[in-house]
């Protein structure tokens, strides 16, 4: 239908709209262009001045010639900056185009349009509760504009109030929507954020980790849900949460097989198959929830051996688990361990020669050492067991900072430094066993994990990766050897913390890290409870899904039916809807509560008590006369009153006045209704 | 107070809309026969759920889409916020569905008598809406109302204080009885999102003037016909009748001074009397040239108003119909009536009543 209210733009409107230009597009600073920020800012000085009176609309023929420019520009970068980020572009500088171009209400209404579809992408990317509230508030601000388009008061911020009024209204239905609507997976592949990964990387070389461990970042978090209804995990010492296995190494670093790769590269149309677990009563099994913080990489991480029915998520042969898409926002998945699963009881061939490779002519030394090893521990199992022995007999020291090695890694850190961390030692393990000729090969991920006993989850950080050895021994599988574990015990059993100075390490570069509030008991206490709401809310909203649905649906209904689901809607759809009919004053149409008519109908009912009562429909004045008369006699005062009453109660009601006479009226009026009130109840 | 706007985009008079052209007759007619049903004409209407209706506008559509899209969106990226802004959008609308409804309930309507108006012109038809604006819900006191009769332009009430008097355009009445049928009450408030609407047939009824056409003046008096056109029926100051009051001119007889008007305190004021000179005249339809019908009346409505501002005496002839000789604004405006009613049926806006455009063209 056609819209009949008048096309143009308001200067409310106009104003509304610089505010909301400013307040969409800067949270999307970190997805735009330099160049895209900076036609944006032209944009916006235009329509200040535009708004100003200084200058006029641009002519039609820039704006078109700019927007097409601008569109072939991100179509040829867009392989380069990556598909999503040139649409986020595009999207940014049609809006702002549009922005200086608008003169109608239809404009203004597309952009409002796309102002909310701005606001998702933002979402996409920033979801952490404060933001989530900030950006609640610009969507109360683009629905500000609507108001303003729609609602006509001089008034911006009454618009603004409004707006505010509006959305929060809707709220609660919202929530309520957003618990009852089904979760559907994703329904076609769309394209990624691409932006610089974080946290560990799927080759390794001695300075990786010491980098990691200089991050105080968040790396994931992981509630564990036992039957018991406890929230403890296991020990420290068994948190090993497990994210690559690394098989090649030449000499220098060490990488993910290419077979491996294959697998990861094609998971989306071929689901690798793995083992299932034997599910029997002496299988321990451990079931908990972790919510990956965004690393832009695919590798999840979980305890052995780990084990998800997400429909995103794939279960690799090495026994690890495997996003389909990139992390690129939190992302909760629910996994089950079975620690003492027996990881490939039979080695294939190709396996086993790919795990007993080493480069050619490296590491004399460790070979020969190796050697030894070998023959005088003939057993594989007890020669593991004194590999790892000879770190801890040995003059081994575990350090951040390890003294650099040269071309022989291994040997050098081996015979001349003898100092080093995680890397070190699992590539000296790695390394040693394979020269003795039993199959082996490197592990990282994170070890360990701080609880939080507020909320009852563990939070892992950056600073927390670890690397370690699997070992193959006959009839056990892949078995876990961490040589760290013989060098700095403290460092397994009780967490990072406990053997490095935070403020030497991760803090270093981190001055403004929550995590300096360690040293302050009360300050920490905060510190835990602030991360326990967000964990709350990563749990609840980001990661609400079907399991958590039902979780909250069965609580509220008993069992949960579709009938029950439609009835609880349909009532409370009537609930809401009444109660926002009440405070948009739906109720409240045929109430007469004009505190005027109301205090004078009280003291002519106190009249009537008194055997004065007013005929319906008599005018006040004819009434005032009327009171006059009767009562000159016995009550003079309340006469006298009266009339004084009446005249001020008409005056108010029928006579044009001005502020001041209003003023003057209305007190004497409420003095009168005072003393007549209390002198007809005395009498 | 309030504020009105007619808008500069206007209708063709009888040029329904696409959509409208789409709608069959007989379902238009169904739909016409069942709102006269629902929605009978009143002298006095105050709206409420019966009577509105509330539907998405084409902007809610586009809202609808935003929000299917953005679900779509975080379903794919697996987004919970995402769809939960989705889903708050879809909330919003429904928020709007009540604010919008809320803003027609409980409106009321009375029709003002209209001003005179001549067939062609452009006229209003004045409607006094009375509302509930109470301080406490400012926000959503009755805003952003738009008036119009069908195929006619609208007019907008921004913001209805207690009593607001907005005037309906009317544009290019034809003479007679004029019922301009149903108004439509609309409203996008507060989003644009939907479209709450009513229809509002206050039963007015109102006579159109013929539009009136410059010509000489042919009086014809019936007895004689010997002195000059113009002379007949002009007053002159005589004693006969009382004309009106004007300032005492000094040296003047203090038989003709107002003394009751002196006692009120209003001045010295003399009474004049006025006197018809010469013979009776007539303006008769038989006597007046023209074309057709129309023309001749169209001249005979342009003579009385020119006779009636020079205040002369005369009286009409329209066939059987007679007006005796009189002067002023009753007499004129009853002679008018009669020459605007004359051979002519009730005027209803044809957009609601399809059979009374058949009427309509007999008389043609």
């Amino acid at each position: 239908m056609k819209d009949n209210f008048d096309a143009i733009i308001s200067r409310n409107t106009l104003f509304w709209l610089l505010i909301t230009n400013v307040a969409v597009l800067s949270p999307l600073y970190q997805q735009a262009t330099l160049w895209s920020i900076g036609i944006c800012a032209i944009c916006f000085v235009w329509r200040v001045g535009i708004y100003l009176g200084k200058v006029a609309a641009p002519p039609k023929l820039l704006v078109t010639s700019l927007a097409v420019g601008a569109a072939t520009t991100l179509a040829l970068v867009s392989s380069e900056i990556g598909l999503l980020n040139a649409l986020v572009n595009l999207l940014i500088l049609g809006y702002a185009l549009k922005y200086i171009e608008m003169r109608e209400q239809r404009d203004v209404k597309a952009i409002v349009l796309v102002g909310y579809f701005l606001i998702a992408l933002t979402l996409l990317d920033q979801q952490s509760m404060l933001n989530t509230l900030h950006l609640l508030a610009v969507v109360i601000i683009n629905t500000g504009i609507l108001v303003s388009v729609y609602q006509d008061k001089s008034n911006k911020i009454a618009n603004l109030g409004f707006s505010v009024k509006l959305v929060l209204h809707s709220l609660p239905l919202a929530i309520l929507l957003f618990v009852v609507f089904p979760r559907l997976g994703p329904l076609w592949m769309v394209p990624n954020i691409k932006s610089a990964t974080t946290g560990l990387s799927d080759e390794m070389s001695f300075g990786d980790i010491n980098k990691l461990t200089r991050s105080a970042e968040l790396a994931f978090r992981v509630g564990f849900e036992n039957p018991d209804g406890s929230t403890l995990g296991p020990a420290n010492q068994d948190l090993y949460w497990r994210t690559l296995v690394m098989e090649n190494y030449d000499g220098k670093t060490w990488r993910q097989d290419q077979s491996i790769k294959t697998i990861q590269r094609q998971a989306y149309f071929q689901k690798p198959q793995r083992e299932q677990a034997v599910v029997t009563a002496n299988n321990r099994k451990i079931e908990y929830m972790v919510i990956s913080e965004p690393s832009h990489q695919k590798w999840l991480y979980g305890l052995d051996e780990a084990f998800s029915d997400n429909n995103q998520i794939v279960e690799l042969p090495d026994y690890r688990l495997y996003s389909l898409r990139p992390i690129d926002q939190r992302m909760s998945y629910r996994v089950v361990s079975y620690p003492n699963n027996i990881m490939e009881l039979t080695l294939k061939d190709n396996t086993k020669q790919l795990n007993l490779a080493l480069p050619p002519n490296s590491n004399l030394k460790t070979q020969a050492l190796a050697q030894r090893f070998a023959q005088d521990y003939p057993d594989p199992q007890t020669r593991i067991n004194a590999m790892m022995n000879y770190f801890a007999e040995q003059a081994y020291y575990y350090t951040l900072s390890p003294p650099s090695v040269g071309e022989q890694q291994i040997d050098d850190f081996l015979f001349e430094n003898r100092a080093g961390f995680c890397a070190h030692y699992a590539s000296a393990l790695v390394f040693m066993a394979r020269a003795s000729g039993i199959p082996a090969r490197m592990v990282t991920g994170y070890q360990g994990g701080e609880y939080n006993p507020q909320a009852g989850y563990y939070s892992v950080y950056q600073y927390m990766a670890h690397a370690w050895t699997e070992v193959w021994l006959e009839g056990q599988g892949w078995q876990r050897f961490d040589p760290t574990a013989m060098i700095a015990p403290q460092r397994i059993l009780d967490g990072f913390d406990a053997t490095f100075d935070s403020q030497s390490s991760y803090l270093q570069d981190s001055p403004f890290s929550p995590l300096r509030m360690k040293q302050y008991p009360w300050l920490n206490e905060l510190r835990q409870q602030l991360s326990s709401l967000d964990y709350y809310w990563s749990v609840w909203v980001l990661g609400f899904d079907e399991e958590r649905k039902q979780q909250v649906l069965s609580k509220l209904l008993g069992d949960v039916t579709s009938s029950k689901i439609a009835l609880m809607m349909i009532l409370s759809f009537i609930i809401i809807a009444l109660v926002i009919g009440y405070y948009a004053g739906l109720f409240s149409i045929n109430r007469n509560d004009d505190p005027l008519n109301k205090r004078y109908n009280l003291i002519c009912q106190r009249l009537a008590k008194k055997g004065i009562t007013r005929p319906q429909g008599q005018a006040a004045h004819d009434f005032a006369n009327h009171v006059q008369t009767t009562l000159a006699q016995q009550h003079p005062a309340i006469a006298r009153e009266f009339m004084a009453l009446s005249t001020a109660y008409m005056a108010l009601k029928y006579q044009p006045l001005t502020a001041l006479q209003t003023r003057q009226h209305m007190q004497q009026f409420m003095r009168l209704y005072r003393t007549l009130r209390l002198r007809l109840l005395r009498s | 107070m309030s504020t009105q706007h007619a808008n500069k985009a206007q209708l063709g008079d009888n040029n329904p809309s696409w959509l409208q052209r789409l709608i069959p007759r007989s379902m238009a007619k169904r739909w016409d026969r069942w709102l006269s049903k629902r929605l009978p004409p009143k002298k006095h209407i105050t709206l409420s759920h019966r009577s509105i209706f509330i539907l998405p506008s084409g902007f809610g559509l586009f809202w609808m889409g935003l929000i299917v899209l953005l679900y779509l969106f975080g379903t794919n990226y697996q987004n919970n916020l995402v769809i939960g802004l989705s889903l708050l959008l879809a909330s919003v609308f429904h928020t709007c569905i009540i604010y919008s409804y809320k803003n027609l309930a409980g409106l009321s309507f009375n029709a003002v008598n209209p001003p005179i108006a001549y067939a062609g012109d452009n006229t209003v038809f004045p409607i006094m809406l009375t509302g509930h604006s109470r301080d406490k819900y400012h926000d959503t006191s009755h805003q952003q109302i738009c008036l119009q009769f069908s195929q006619q332009r609208h007019v907008r009430v921004k913001q209805l204080q207690q009593q607001t008097l907005a005037t309906v355009p009317f544009t290019h009445p034809t003479r007679g009885y004029i019922n301009p049928g149903r108004i439509k009450v609309s409203s996008n408030f507060p989003l644009g999102l939907c479209r709450a609407w009513s229809y509002v047939d206050l039963d007015i009824h109102h006579v159109i003037f013929a539009k009136p056409e410059a010509c000489d003046i042919l009086l014809t008096s019936q007895q004689s016909d010997n002195d000059s056109q113009y002379e007949h029926g002009k007053l002159r100051p005589g004693v006969d009748e009382y004309k009106g009051l004007r300032s005492y001119v000094e040296g003047e007889s203090l038989k003709h001074v107002a003394w009751k008007q002196w006692a009120q305190d209003k001045g010295m004021l003399t009474k004049e009397f006025a006197e018809p000179e010469g013979l009776p005249v007539w303006l008769t339809l038989a006597n007046t040239s023209g074309k057709d019908l129309e023309q001749q009346l169209s001249r005979l409505a342009w003579q009385v108003d020119k006779l009636s501002q020079t205040q002369q005496i005369f009286g009409l002839i329209l066939g059987q119909t007679v007006i005796n000789q009189h002067t002023g604004e009753a007499h004129r405006i009853a002679c008018q009536t009669a020459i605007a009613t004359y051979q002519a049926y009730t005027n209803i806006n044809p957009n609601f009543s399809p059979s009374s455009t058949n009427q309509n063209a007999e008389v043609k």
